[in-house]
């Protein structure tokens, strides 16, 4: 067993939130001195001291509630018995836990609820693992004396509804503690309770069931539930844990640490960990319940070959994929020349593993053709942050937005696509922080229950740099820049460029009105906001990067906080919400063509010596191909193969026929994934992937935390993935010799100065260590650019707006922008095999009731939906969250075919796709598309070659 | 690579880093394909300027003549 299996128990609960005093106060509880920061509350002080007062009301995720009773105890010279989690700790303060006074209330206490709760243990699901049981038996239950004829709640119904859990009312004891997860821990306040006295009860929304209800499947409720009327399905299938492991989402860059609990190798739950420093013990429905797909009976865990993709696969063994994979390689290599071929790291495998991938092209195929899927996220951000601060990551901790007085969120949609942080963030907001939306939708942040944006600007999709520089505009022309800021931190001559150009009136928020559609009061107004508060920080997501000015935008908000001074303390910043688990990781480690890991262009002769020496091969010192140059290259001819590690380039990049049209000139494509993806169907080698669950190695998340990731099973196929690329690259005649991903990170702190400090003992010890981590800062670095910028002083770039290629024309008159939906995660390839399609079954267009009007179309109608790359059909939904003029959807699912409609318009400085602009048209029609016809035919077809191979693999075995 | 790719690419570049000096501008786009263009991409942009450059910027067409000439240098 792996030292990092532990036995199974419940995560310790102190009662109360810790108290953030720095002043200690000194009491005796049961005769012990106990010192605690003031402002904690006894029920805590005495946890922490290792005395444990009943409890079930209190949680220490929650504030006090004081209803249940349980935790009374007896301070001398105090009236009665105050509830030790509502009273605070004084100074000399003597609490007695346990007497015979207190015992007595407390067996009354238990006695009451018990009289109305079922006496089912033994067949319960949560026996052995339910507070309630516990505190009975810590009372010391002997009897209910009022017996159980009397009035109760016991034929009350199941609501089943929610694929994921189970509320069984007949064991709810009114605690209120899911109430205050929903509110106080989620922020969706969702549930509520309905009722007075004996005929209260937990109610979802208008009591409805909790699939219709507003909850969002976060889990916080049943995770705080004391008993066993909130219990995920998977443990009454299951039964309790018997071990735990702790380890890190594979979903969105939150990172979110979880407690694997494991009945041998099988995942009975995921259950976040209140220990994690990402997400504080709080989860989102993915994370928490969608982790089926690992087991899903789609995935393919026998490596399998073909000559051409109209073949059916042939399931071969792991040597001979392995071989032929090489072999096609080398060849085409000796056909075409070494730069023909090429490899695209994943942004979901471990920092490890992208780090080999890397390794492998530049060393063993000997070109620098290496990309990621970054590349189609947030490849500006790393051109924009490394231009203006000299790093190529955001700048704060999560926890940073919990001293922010305002909060500023542009092209970003954080309660879908980066829930947990979300919950973090709406936290704040409820405290009094401000907030300015900037997004062409009005996203569910800009008004939600005790939330509502102080400005949102809903701005034309495209015209964000117009918008930032008007605020930049506003700051100088209203004289709010901080002039010491400036002074002291950044490049002046710069500064000076700069500011002549922001103070041209063509960047006034009047001059760009028109262009961006946000009336100028407005933009003034959210520009003072931001520039006269004490700690303003900037938040933002993909609909900055992915436009045409993607890079730019990127620049014009870090400018923004440096003419502010909004950066190197907490509570401010420049904050990218990274998409996936790992592309800041994918990122760091050198996945871009140009860049070897830590972001030292590959031109640097000093930084190609280091890592020539160490890998004992000479690289070369030109940049390679990125995604979309790989794809235009094959389309030419001059590139022929292609390694590609968990990456579905046919469904996420953009312009599809493009992608498959260059997907099918290859004439060695490797496809290493979990499943038989759109990406796949055009491979001739399947090398199977393992998922999260089933290998070791770290993740970065958006807040540059490298936090561990732990296999709790054996990978399904027999090897990790970094041991897949490890053997490729000794069939290439590159040796690799990796015992375990442990001595990679080695190589990794050993070549990379931010990563200096990192390794696995480390990570032990802390949790998690966020980088730079190295002799300057041993345990990481939670805030940068704190003294001084990493490039020395802050460079203010000129950023000029320029239209994008995408405008409207009579033909196609709307602007398609795209985005992310809560349920589903990226190309859904996960999560829609999870019963996460209850939420989410099909990709839709938003439209609005004019724009809808205009042409007929009636909610739930198939619209046609053409630009100038292609054509899809998607199913309306009438909605005023767009904007007259702009139609939105996801690219969840394959079939719906959104990325056959989106161009290969990209930004300028990294050719990040432009997903978030494209001029279309949208009519009523009856049928589905060509291409979805098309598309159809063609899957069919695949399926049906995998089943060829399937039937095979069977009769042989 | 298609070239009308490439040109669209060259004067996006040049759009983005165009404001004031001219001069300046040209240098950055010089600069910017050297950093991230692979050698064919540039070769073949080189290729398209000694041909007359046709439907390039003048800020692209002048930072493509400085790529020429520091390319040529080195060769």
């Amino acid at each position: 067993m792996s030292a990092a299996f532990q036995p199974y128990q419940r995560a310790r609960d102190f009662g109360t939130p810790p108290s953030p005093s720095t002043r200690k106060v000194t009491l005796t509880i049961d005769g012990e001195t106990v010192t605690v920061p003031e402002g904690t509350t006894v029920l805590r002080a005495a946890a922490l001291a290792g005395i444990n007062i009943p409890k079930l009301c209190a949680t220490d995720s929650q504030q006090p509630f004081g209803s249940c009773r349980l935790c009374l105890v007896e301070i001398e010279g105090a009236k009665g018995l105050p509830a030790s989690c509502t009273t605070e700790v004084r100074e000399g303060m003597r609490v007695t836990t346990q007497s015979e006074r207190v015992a007595r209330i407390r067996r009354n206490v238990m006695e009451l609820y018990i009289s109305d709760h079922p006496l089912d243990c033994l067949t319960c699901p949560t026996n052995g693992d339910c507070e309630l049981q516990d505190m009975a038996g810590v009372v010391g239950l002997r009897e209910v004396r009022y017996g159980y004829e009397g009035a109760n709640h016991f034929s009350l119904e199941k609501d089943t509804s929610n694929p994921y859990f189970t509320f069984d009312p007949t064991k709810c004891i009114v605690c209120s503690r899911c109430v205050r997860a929903c509110d106080e821990v989620q922020g969706t306040f969702a549930l509520t309770i309905q009722g007075r006295g004996f005929d209260s009860k937990v109610a979802a929304s208008q009591d409805q069931p909790f699939l219709d209800s507003e909850c969002v499947s976060c889990g916080a409720c049943v995770q705080a539930c004391p008993t066993a009327t909130l219990t995920e399905n998977s443990l009454i299938d299951l039964g309790v844990p018997e071990h735990y492991v702790i380890t890190t989402c594979a979903y969105c860059g939150v990172g979110c640490s979880f407690r694997a609990e494991m009945k041998g190798q099988q995942v009975v739950r995921m259950v976040p960990n209140k220990d994690g420093h990402a997400n504080h013990g709080h989860s989102c429905v993915k994370g928490r319940f969608a982790f089926g797909y690992a087991t899903h009976k789609d995935r393919i865990t026998t490596p399998m070959i073909r000559e051409s993709i109209h073949d059916p696969w042939r399931v071969v063994s792991w040597d001979e994929a392995i071989s032929f994979a090489a072999s096609k390689l080398k060849a085409i290599q000796q056909k075409y020349g070494k730069d023909a071929i090429g490899g695209i790291t994943s942004s979901r495998c471990t920092n490890e593993e992208t780090y080999l991938v890397q390794k492998l092209v530049r060393a063993a195929f000997g070109n620098n053709n290496v990309d990621t899927c970054a590349r189609v996220c947030h490849s500006p951000t790393g051109y924009g942050l490394k231009t203006t601060l000299g790093e190529s990551a955001g700048t704060q901790a999560f926890d940073s937005v919990m001293k922010a007085d305002v909060i500023m969120v542009i092209g970003a949609n954080p309660t879908d696509a980066h829930p947990v942080f979300a919950s973090q963030m709406k936290r704040r907001l409820r405290q009094g922080a401000k907030l300015i939306v900037v997004d062409p939708r009005a996203i569910d942040l800009v008004r939600s229950p005790h939330i509502e944006a102080a400005y949102h600007l809903q701005l034309r999709p495209g015209t964000n740099v117009a918008v930032l520089n008007a605020m930049a505009h506003v700051v100088l022309s209203e004289g709010l820049e901080d002039k010491e800021f400036i002074r002291q931190r950044c490049d002046l001559e710069a500064y000076e460029d700069w500011r002549k150009f922001i103070l041209d009136p063509r960047n006034s928020p009047e001059a760009l009105e028109a262009e961006s559609g946000v009336p100028a009061q407005l933009v003034r107004e959210a520009a003072r906001l931001y520039a006269t508060v004490p700690n303003a920080a900037i938040y933002y997501g993909l609909g900055v990067s992915e436009h045409a000015q993607g890079s730019t935008a990127v620049m014009a908000i870090a400018n923004l906080a440096m003419v502010t001074g909004n950066l190197g303390r907490e509570g401010v910043g420049v904050n990218p919400l990274r998409g996936q688990n790992n592309v800041q990781g994918s990122c760091d480690m050198g996945s871009f063509p140009h860049e070897l890991p830590g972001y030292r262009h590959i031109s640097d002769p000093n930084v190609r010596r280091l890592f020539s020496e160490d890998w004992g091969v000479e690289l070369v010192p030109e940049p390679g191909y990125r995604i979309p140059n790989m794809f235009d290259a094959a389309i030419a001819g001059r590139f022929k193969g292609l390694y590609v590690q968990g990456e579905d380039v046919a469904q996420s990049d953009p312009d599809t026929q493009h992608v498959t049209k260059a997907l099918s000139s290859l004439e060695c494509m490797i496809v290493q994934d979990l499943f038989l993806n759109e990406t796949a169907k055009f491979a001739h080698v399947f090398l199977p992937g393992s998922s999260f669950l089933e290998k070791d190695g770290t993740f970065t998340n958006a807040e540059r935390r490298i936090s561990p990731v732990r296999k709790v099973m054996e990978p399904l196929s027999g090897m990790q993935d970094w041991e897949i690329t490890q053997a490729l690259s000794n069939a290439m005649g590159y040796p690799m010799n990796y015992s375990h991903p442990s001595e990679i990170m080695d190589e990794i702190a050993r070549l990379t100065p931010t990563f200096a400090g990192v390794t696995y003992e480390k990570l032990e010890r802390l949790g998690s260590i966020q980088w730079p981590c190295n002799e300057k800062a041993e345990e990481g670095t939670p805030t940068m650019h704190v003294e001084e910028f990493v490039r020395g002083k802050g460079l203010f770039r000129v950023t000029p707006y320029v239209p994008t290629d995408e405008r409207t024309t009579p033909m196609y008159p709307l602007l398609l922008t795209t985005g992310r939906i809560l349920t589903q995660y990226n190309v859904g390839a996960q999560t829609r095999r999870t019963a996460n399609v209850a939420w989410h079954d099909e990709d839709v267009l938003e439209i609005h009731p004019h724009d809808a009007e205009q042409r007929g179309i009636e909610d739930g109608d198939w619209v046609g939906l053409k630009s100038r790359a292609g054509e899809t059909v998607l199913r309306a939904v009438i909605t005023e969250r767009v904007q007259p003029g702009v139609v939105y959807t996801t690219f969840h699912h394959p079939e719906s075919g959104a990325n056959v409609v989106t161009t290969d318009n990209s930004d300028w400085a990294t050719n990040c796709p432009e997903y978030k602009v494209t001029a279309v048209q949208a009519y009523k029609v009856t049928k589905l598309s060509e291409w979805q016809q098309k598309y159809e035919q063609f899957t069919e077809r695949q399926i049906e070659l995998l089943k060829r191979a399937k039937a095979a693999e069977d009769a042989v075995s | 690579m298609k070239l009308e790719k490439l040109v669209k690419m060259a004067n996006q570049i040049a759009a983005n880093l165009s404001y004031g000096d001219e001069g300046k501008a040209a240098e950055g786009v010089c600069d910017h394909l050297r950093r991230f263009w692979t050698p064919d991409m540039r070769a073949q942009i080189i290729e398209h300027y000694r041909q007359g450059g046709a439907d390039l910027s003048p800020v692209a067409k002048a930072g493509v003549a400085k790529l020429a000439e520091k390319e040529t240098r080195a060769a």
